[in-house]
């Protein structure tokens, strides 16, 4: 009888089996952002960003690990003048539907990036004033101002098939990604996994891995099961908290690489409040224990920063020295500032957006009130807190910032500058900083076109914005990546925490 | 019966309307979509471009009636992350979710009621005393512990069962089923008995209470006395009267196993409603969280009815008039 049911049940998945049992991945990368949409330019983010890398080619692409701009569709290009910028485009490329790759690809994909049905990459469309492409393979953009960084962002303006892309545009063009990319899209089971294969014709030659899986996993006790379980190869973002128990595996080979992004303390210098004097400042600066941070918090994962630029920013500048951590010190120059018995202050910041945000906070609010101020708390969800971040409702705040451009007036502009709608400047200044001096030196170095002279502007914005205390950097945190041993993966992850499958031998 | 089934349904229908009414007043707490939608780089009038072209810059009144409009017909907007259809996004994970419940349904109603029979002929022999002492357990222990403990059990220590996912799925026309193969069933497992647990505890202690009461009934008494196999005693005459309570907590309990499987389905990476739920709240998609709660409100509503229809049938002291 038992034996019988055991016969039905094996025929029945026989049966069955065929249909589903289509090529089992050679290489199952787990991760943990799912794909939001397969449209390339649906949103920013790096996690959307780095599924699309697969299936797209960009002008110009980064290497791991350090984020080198290299040639991808264009094979050489050149800042022309302030505004000018000429790009010179790879032959002989195929998308995966078989049309060929050319100048009118690249100026359909911008001008289709300035849409906001169609794409969130309006910052850098938006700057373009206009497409020339005097032929087939050269393409001229001219900013409406000096855009410094242009170039710098074309490793994540994906560029898609003119042809294919307006027939669709209506329709599946958030389900289905085609592009020029060294793996074709064969399947988004939403929630479940994305599966690719092997684009055999890439103009960079093929990639090692035929099939390749992505599964997004959210929760970080399952991805950390997936791994002991050997259900996957290669984990993209360990958690912090589970660090010591992924060492101790003995199938597991753990990367740990300084990651892109800094922690800061954001800080305001509004005339009429306790921060605008700069003593104040200086006073919270030096009450900071970061180093116990980094070593209770974050279980020695994180690396201590001392400016906002990470040390591949074009204005990094190795000299920058942070304000030591010094209590005495502290409540001296609160005592001088005027406020011997200390102020009230509201520390506010993300819970669910940097590694152990909220518990970073908590640290901070334990250190200030040591010195004497009376803390209050105001950590929230990301989406309440960056929706009040960007109207300047606070004083004092976590964040976290790194850029993709890797330019620092970029991020200067945004974090640092004055805010004024008009100009579109200081949105993340959440504390409404200003300092007339910096944003001088700010909008004149966009105008630099001299890179060696331009990395000196932003170095002398860089040493000012710390030496007047507008921001009180924390550390730099440590992505960690898990590669499972004895299956010959060759895995350099990349410091933007893309995961472009190419790149994996 | 046709004008109480009309007045259910009618009932029905205002209850969405409020559902969704309470959903748009939540949105003001839930934070900007915008900000979230636009990403890092964008400007101020970057952002207040996309608030146009996504119609957020109209009163929440004018959204919301042009969302009640466009749900009168079956359409329920797009989602503000993906910029696909709101409602296909949701049925597209409804199969995993359906199955998911269905099997938990199964384990803690065969289980549950077996287990409450057994436990209610011996109520104080050793296996009993288990029994009901871990369905204690079942009732105190949160899902999601439970989840991480057989994880943690099955899939790391014992490294037999997988701690994720779906396994291999068929696509059976708009259905993606995972039943139909071997890998599928081994990853039901673990959700499965997870999802059960709060109601297989539940179930035990209805039947155990409801059988120790009829067993000790007259007519079960005249059963004895007739001569009866105890088979035909338990299981004809007692169990078919306990039956009428459990069928309804049950019954009651399985729109919920749909709805609120969020715990069980992010601890396994479950692509179904849940999962999809808890990522739309933590990006402000408000098309598919308010779509979700409305279709929740809607599954839940409908078994309700059914139920109660399915009681009339079980019990016919019971009519609807």
């Amino acid at each position: 009888m038992k034996n019988r049911t055991l016969k039905t049940l094996t025929l029945l998945t026989a049966m069955v089996l065929p249909v589903s049992a289509m090529a089992k991945a050679d290489l199952v990368i787990a991760t943990d952002a799912p794909p939001k949409a397969m449209n390339p330019h649906a949103y920013s983010s790096d996690a959307n960003l780095s599924y699309m890398s697969n299936f797209f080619d960009g002008l110009l692409q980064r290497k791991a690990p350090e984020g080198k701009l290299g040639p991808a569709l264009a094979e050489k290009w050149q800042r022309v003048d302030a505004l000018t910028w000429k790009f010179e485009l790879r032959k002989g490329v195929k998308y995966h539907n078989g049309n060929d790759f050319n100048a009118a690809d690249v100026k359909f994909t911008f001008e289709r990036m300035k849409d906001p049905k169609y794409s969130k990459l309006l910052n850098i469309a938006n700057s373009i004033a206009s497409i020339e492409t005097p032929d087939d393979y050269t393409v001229i953009f001219k900013t409406k101002k000096p855009v410094p960084w242009f170039a710098e962002t074309m490793h994540q303006n994906f560029i898609v098939d003119k042809e294919s892309t307006e027939k669709i545009d209506d329709g599946e063009y958030n389900t289905r990604a085609m592009g020029t990319g060294a793996y074709k899209f064969v399947e988004w089971i939403k929630g479940s996994y994305i599966r690719m294969t092997a684009n055999e014709d890439y103009w960079e030659g093929a990639p090692k891995y035929k099939n390749v899986d992505i599964l997004p996993i959210t929760e970080e006790s399952t991805r950390f099961a997936a791994l002991a379980g050997k259900q996957v190869d290669i984990v993209n973002g360990v958690p912090v908290t589970l660090f010591d128990r992924v060492k101790a595996m003995p199938h597991v080979e753990i990367i740990s690489q300084a990651a892109r992004r800094a922690i800061y303390m954001g800080i305001g210098n509004t005339v009429g409040t306790p921060f605008e004097d700069i003593r104040v400042r200086q006073a919270i600066a030096h009450a900071i224990n970061e180093k116990e941070i980094i070593e209770k918090i974050m279980r020695g994962q994180a690396t201590m920063a001392n400016q906002i630029p990470d040390v591949p920013t074009v204005g990094y500048d190795a000299s920058i020295k942070r304000l030591d951590y010094d209590p005495v010190k502290s409540k001296q120059l609160l005592a001088d500032a005027g406020y011997p018995d200390g102020f009230e202050i509201t520390i506010a910041g993300p819970n669910d957006r940097y590694v152990n945000d909220e518990k970073i906070c908590e640290a901070v609010a334990k250190y200030l009130a040591k010195v004497g101020l009376k803390v209050k708390l105001d950590v929230k969800p990301k989406s309440i807190f960056f929706d009040e971040l960007t109207s300047n409702k606070y004083h004092f705040y976590l964040i976290g910032w790194f850029d993709g451009s890797f330019d620092f007036g970029r991020s200067a502009e945004k974090l640092l500058h004055t805010p004024d709608k008009d100009k579109g400047m200081g949105t993340y200044n959440g504390a409404a900083y200003s300092n007339s001096e910096i944003d001088s030196l700010l909008i004149a170095s966009s105008s630099i076109i001299d890179r060696a002279e331009r990395e000196k502007a932003l170095q002398e914005i860089n040493k000012k914005s710390v030496a007047d205390v507008a921001w009180i950097p924390l550390h730099y945190q440590q992505d960690i990546f898990a590669v499972v041993k004895g299956k010959g993966i060759k895995y350099q992850p990349r410091s933007d925490r893309w995961i472009v499958a190419k790149e994996i031998k | 019966m046709t004008t109480y089934l009309a007045k259910r349904l009618l009932q029905g229908v205002i209850v969405l309307i409020l559902v969704s009414m309470v959903c748009f007043a939540m949105f003001r707490f839930t934070g900007d979509p915008v900000v979230m939608l636009a990403g890092k780089d964008a400007t101020y009038e970057e952002r207040e471009q996309i608030r146009v072209a996504y119609g957020l810059d109209r009163p929440v009144y004018a959204q919301y009636f042009s969302f009640l409009k466009g749900a009168m017909q079956g359409d329920f907007g797009r989602s503000y992350v993906s910029q696909i259809d709101a409602l296909d996004t949701i049925l597209e994970r409804f199969p995993a979710t359906f199955e998911l419940a269905v099997t938990a349904m199964c384990i803690s109603f065969v289980l549950g009621v077996g287990l409450g029979v057994i436990v209610s002929i011996s109520p104080n022999g050793v296996i009993s005393r288990m029994i009901m002492a871990g369905s204690l357990v079942g009732i105190s222990i949160p899902t999601f512990l439970i989840g991480i403990l057989l994880v943690m059990f099955f899939s790391v220590y014992l490294d037999i069962l997988p701690s994720f996912g779906r396994g291999d799925t068929v696509q059976i026309g708009f259905w993606r089923t995972g039943l139909l193969t071997l890998s599928g069933w081994q990853h039901i497992l673990l959700p499965a008995l997870t999802l059960s647990g709060y109601q297989l505890a539940v179930l035990i202690r209805l039947t155990r209470a409801g059988m120790r009461e009829t067993l000790s009934e007259e007519y079960i008494k005249t059963a004895w006395a007739k001569g009866l196999s105890p088979a035909k005693v338990i299981l004809k005459h007692a169990l078919r009267n306990v039956m009428i309570p459990v069928v309804t907590i049950a019954g009651l309990s399985f729109g919920e196993l749909i709805a609120f499987s969020i715990v069980t389905e992010t601890i396994f990476q479950w692509p179904g409603m849940g999962n999809l739920l808890l990522t739309s709240i933590f990006e402000t998609d408000q098309p598919i969280i308010v779509t979700y709660i409305m279709l929740a409100a809607f599954i839940i509503l409908s078994i309700n009815i059914l139920v109660d229809l399915l009681y009339a049938l079980l019990n016919p002291r019971i009519r609807y008039e």
